[in-house]
């Protein structure tokens, strides 16, 4: 195993609490930055450092700092997206649940960078028991001194409150995570205005992933030049790939941004179980077009993803093997989003349903190859003209699916 | 407004010139451009979310919403290219695909912007063959609105209005994707004074009024602009009235009154009482003269005036202003309130000019003001002051001239009775049916403000004319006409062309 950026550790009933997280190191960088650096060197400590959101959307972290207005008056605020929802996505939770201060840690360079003295945590519903050990860690950090009103006895404070989602796929967008957090509905909102200027009630916010934030004290305590170089240009550090599926072994791997699909399927997962051939690798999370076996070298960083027409997301790799019928995978991907559409908008609410009644009658009844046709029509329909990513993260695996694999649906179909 | 900055900008090839933060989509409207929208409305925050109002910005990769990005300087725009107009037949597609085709049988048909922007934009044949989602086609929202949930396109102006204008919220969406629905939380119907707006502002025929379904077709109606009386605001409204075709008898003649725009009185927005204004004009109306309390028929009003004025004339001269009064009222235009002043107090000398109102209501914190009439402000202006007389006052005339029936909302009726049996002659113009009809010698009919023209001023001081939204009854008259007619009965010239 490579060098740690992340500081995971096994999964034991005591590795988690603050205890054992300084014996380890932990709040140093944090101290360094926020008693021995300005918030301007902060920013740009972590601009150089090249981390992307690790959230799915892939925005340089410094540059959405950058957005927020300085010296204005009135509250900011910082949210945590820990509504890790992206199917084949688990990697947030294990931070969650064994380094609950990392994420602290890096709450606090965030907070500090930008000038932030209220954070939230949004956690996904169904993550309760975390949101109780969070708790804990939050409690951990207050009586240290890390947390409250004077952080390391300066004159920064920031106090973090745990809030828990009510189990929405639209709720890990961000704006629907504020909506959500504001006590409404949980939908996305028009942009611009975009959360930096106009965010949780109004008021400038940072949304940032949990892995994001995880990643700062790495790149305060060991510098930017030795996270950036662990990635590749335009993408730098490492990065926590999930791995599912016909693999031998399953779980949470922290690889260097651009290492190959193949080696993490292969070197670290263990590759398909004996008897079984790769046929479809999502590489992404589940709105990451597929790709198929001849395609595994693609190194993993956003801009080689996009470049071989899919995305690397929040690096949720599923792999598919030859015994899983491909009519079943986009049977489940159309439920997926037509479930979990918030049906705020109109190609979203209606096109994500319509492709999925037409899925479940080729399941149920057979067609021919004008439905798969239709299928791919009514993805481009949705494709670029909804309210927020969720539309175009249905229609791209969806057409995905019925363009690279359409040999093995019409013969599926065919009755 | 100065200080504002303008930006210019190329909208489809013509350069358009536009305030600093103003959306696209009410720039090119301002330009005479219009870009197709549903949940845009421009007196609610934007939505975004019907995706209908898509256009291409030169140097953006993807269609933008022209409803929520402002313009820029030196934007150069296309929103009806194929790329947009592709876009804009994917989003009807999907509206269409799970809304029924019930056209025929819908309130809303031939006013319905989904109607309208398929033939516009859509004219593809349907490619839905799967079962469309059923839903509850008649839910009573309250306040006679009654909600068609297959035929709701979710646009969120009914549950925006509610929240965003009066504050009251009770309609919400519910459930989510496709299972999302508008409703009420149990037992917390629609109740408020502005609910008709919902029916105004639904794009589709998914929200109705009881007053208004299957009693006609929207085609049908006629639409011209009048000034509410109801109260003090004077807001704009629209009377929408069937001409086209004969009426049988008791068949409506205004169907509705919807909001107009007036942007500094009333915005969008009207509220339920104005909208129930159109059975003033329909309903209890007088429309033949009455003499006595019995109908006359053969009288006609300028035979009328001209035994009212002989009537005035043979009150010796010097005597006249101590012996005749007149109670007017503040519906009255300033127009006749205009010739009502020349006429009685600068002609006749009159100085006993009364005047008898709708008694205040409560006022609320949007448009209802307290008092109950259109016009008081030009009461003031044409130089009057107006004060109730009391029943003491009006018992000792020899000559009475009422306008209008509300003295009897201010006194009671065998009293008010009693009060007028002791006068001469009394002479009542009026609108409707009322309790003074039987007391007066002869009952003159007069038109309502919607069969104007005339002039209010607002409680704002604002001043707005009006046209003739509706043709007047049959045998009834305005003030302006029997105004004229009386002083040219009593050989007074009033200069009336300069009052017109």
């Amino acid at each position: 195993m490579i060098e740690n950026g992340l500081a995971l550790l096994p999964h034991d009933d005591r590795s988690w609490r603050l205890e054992d997280y300084l014996a380890r190191g932990g709040y140093e960088a944090a101290r360094k930055a926020i008693t021995a650096m300005t918030p301007e060197a902060v920013v740009d400590e972590v601009g150089r450092a090249v981390l992307r959101g690790r959230g799915g959307a892939g925005f340089p972290a410094g540059m959405k700092w950058g957005f927020v207005p300085r010296g204005a008056a009135g509250p900011k605020y910082l949210c945590v997206n820990a509504d890790e929802g992206e199917p084949g996505t688990f990697k947030d939770r294990l931070i969650l649940m064994r380094a609950p201060h990392r994420l602290l840690e890096g709450m606090l360079v965030a907070a500090y960078a930008v000038g932030i003295p209220k954070a939230f945590i949004y956690v996904r519903g169904e993550y309760a028991r975390i949101a109780v050990r969070l708790e804990e860690a939050i409690d951990e950090a207050r009586a240290a001194g890390f947390l409250g009103p004077s952080v390391f006895g300066t004159a920064f404070g920031l106090e973090v409150v745990v809030h828990l989602g009510a189990g929405a796929y639209i709720c890990g967008e961000e704006t629907a995570l504020l909506e959500s957090l504001e006590g409404r509905r949980g939908q996305p909102r028009v942009k611009p205005p975009f959360p930096a200027t106009v965010g949780l009630f109004r008021s400038p916010t940072v949304v940032n992933n949990v892995e994001t934030l995880a990643s700062l004290p790495g790149i305060l305590g060991r510098g930017a030049d030795w996270f950036r170089e662990r990635g590749v240009p335009g993408d730098g550090g490492t990065r926590l790939f999930s791995v599912s599926g016909a693999v031998r072994r399953p779980g949470v791997y922290e690889l260097p941004v651009g290492t190959s699909l193949r080696t993490i399927i292969e070197s670290h997962a263990g590759g398909p179980p004996e008897g079984r051939t790769i046929k479809a690798v999502v590489p992404g999370g589940l709105s990451a077009p597929v790709l198929k076996p001849e395609e595994l070298d693609v190194p993993m960083d956003f801009d080689s993803l996009a470049g071989a027409g899919s995305m690397l997301g929040s690096a949720g790799i599923v792999v598919i093997s030859d015994r899983t019928p491909i009519l079943d995978v986009l049977h489940v991907t159309a439920r997926f989003y037509a479930d979990e559409s918030c049906g705020k908008c109109t190609p979203c609410r209606i096109g994500t349903r319509w492709i999925l009644k037409i899925v479940e009658r080729l399941r149920a009844a057979g067609g021919g190859p004008e439905d798969l046709d239709l299928v791919v029509r009514l993805a481009e329909g949705i494709r670029g003209k909804t309210l927020c990513p969720l539309g175009e993260g249905a229609a791209l695996p969806i057409r995905a699916l019925v363009t690279r694999f359409r040999d093995e649906l019409e013969r599926a179909v065919a009755r | 407004m100065s200080g504002t900055k303008r930006v210019s900008l190329t909208i489809d090839g013509r350069r358009v010139v536009a305030e600093e933060g103003t959306s696209i989509l009410a720039a090119a409207g301002a330009a005479g451009i219009d870009i197709p929208h549903f949940c845009y409305h421009p007196g609610l925050q934007v939505e975004g979310s019907c995706r209908m109002c898509l256009v291409e910005i030169e140097g953006l990769p993807k269609l933008e919403l022209s409803c929520s990005s402002p313009v820029r300087e030196g934007q150069v725009l296309w929103t009806a290219n194929e790329k947009v107009r592709e876009a804009r037949r994917d989003v009807l597609e999907f509206l269409l695909a799970e809304h029924p085709l019930d056209c025929p049988i819908c309130d809303k048909a031939g006013e319905c912007r989904l109607q309208d922007y398929y033939d516009l934009y859509g004219r593809f044949p349907g490619r839905m063959f799967e079962p469309r989602e059923r839903r509850a086609k008649m839910t009573p929202l309250g306040r006679g609105l009654i909600l068609d949930r297959e035929r709701c396109i979710l646009c969120t102006r009914c549950v925006r209005f509610l929240q965003q204008v009066t504050g009251t919220g009770e309609l919400g969406v519910f459930e989510r994707g496709l299972g999302s629905e508008v409703g009420i939380s149990e037992g917390a119907a629609v109740d408020n004074d502005y609910s008709g707006n919902l029916v105004d502002i639904c794009p589709v025929g998914a929200i109705t009024a009881a007053d208004f379904r299957f009693k006609t077709r929207a085609w049908f109606l006629a639409r011209r602009p009048s000034i509410c009386p109801q109260c003090g605001r004077g807001c704009a409204i629209v009377v929408e009235s069937v001409e086209g075709y004969p009426l049988s008898k008791g068949e409506r003649r205004v169907y509705r009154i919807t909001a107009g725009e007036d942007p500094a009185v009333n915005g969008f927005w009207i509220c339920d009482l104005g909208r129930s204004g159109r059975r003033d004009i329909d309903e209890r109306r007088h429309h033949r003269l009455l003499k006595r309390g019995e109908p006359a028929p053969g009288l006609i009003w300028p035979q009328a005036v001209a035994e009212i004025a002989a009537r005035i004339r043979a009150l010796p001269g010097p005597d006249r202003a101590a012996r005749m009064a007149v109670v007017l009222n503040s519906r009255l235009t300033c127009e006749e309130l205009d010739l009502a002043k020349r006429l009685f107090v600068d002609r006749l000398g009159l100085t006993r000019v009364f005047f008898a109102d709708r008694k205040p209501g409560a006022a609320d914190r949007l448009l209802i003001t307290a008092e109950r009439v259109p016009n008081a402000k030009g009461v003031i202006e044409a130089g009057f002051r107006p004060r109730l007389p009391s029943l003491e006052e009006l018992a000792a005339e020899e000559v009475l001239l009422l306008f209008g029936s509300e003295l009897a909302a201010h006194y009671d009726e065998g009293a008010t009775a009693d009060a007028l049996g002791s006068v001469g002659s009394r002479f009542l113009f009026a609108t409707h049916a009322g309790p003074l009809d039987r007391m007066a010698d002869l009952v003159v009919p007069l038109a309502v403000p919607a069969e104007g023209p005339g002039t209010y001023i607002n409680i704002q001081g604002l001043r707005r004319t009006f046209g003739r939204a509706v043709p007047p009854r049959q045998g009834v008259a305005t003030g302006v006409d029997v105004l004229i007619s009386l002083a040219r009965s009593l050989a007074i010239d009033l200069g009336e062309a300069h009052a017109r």
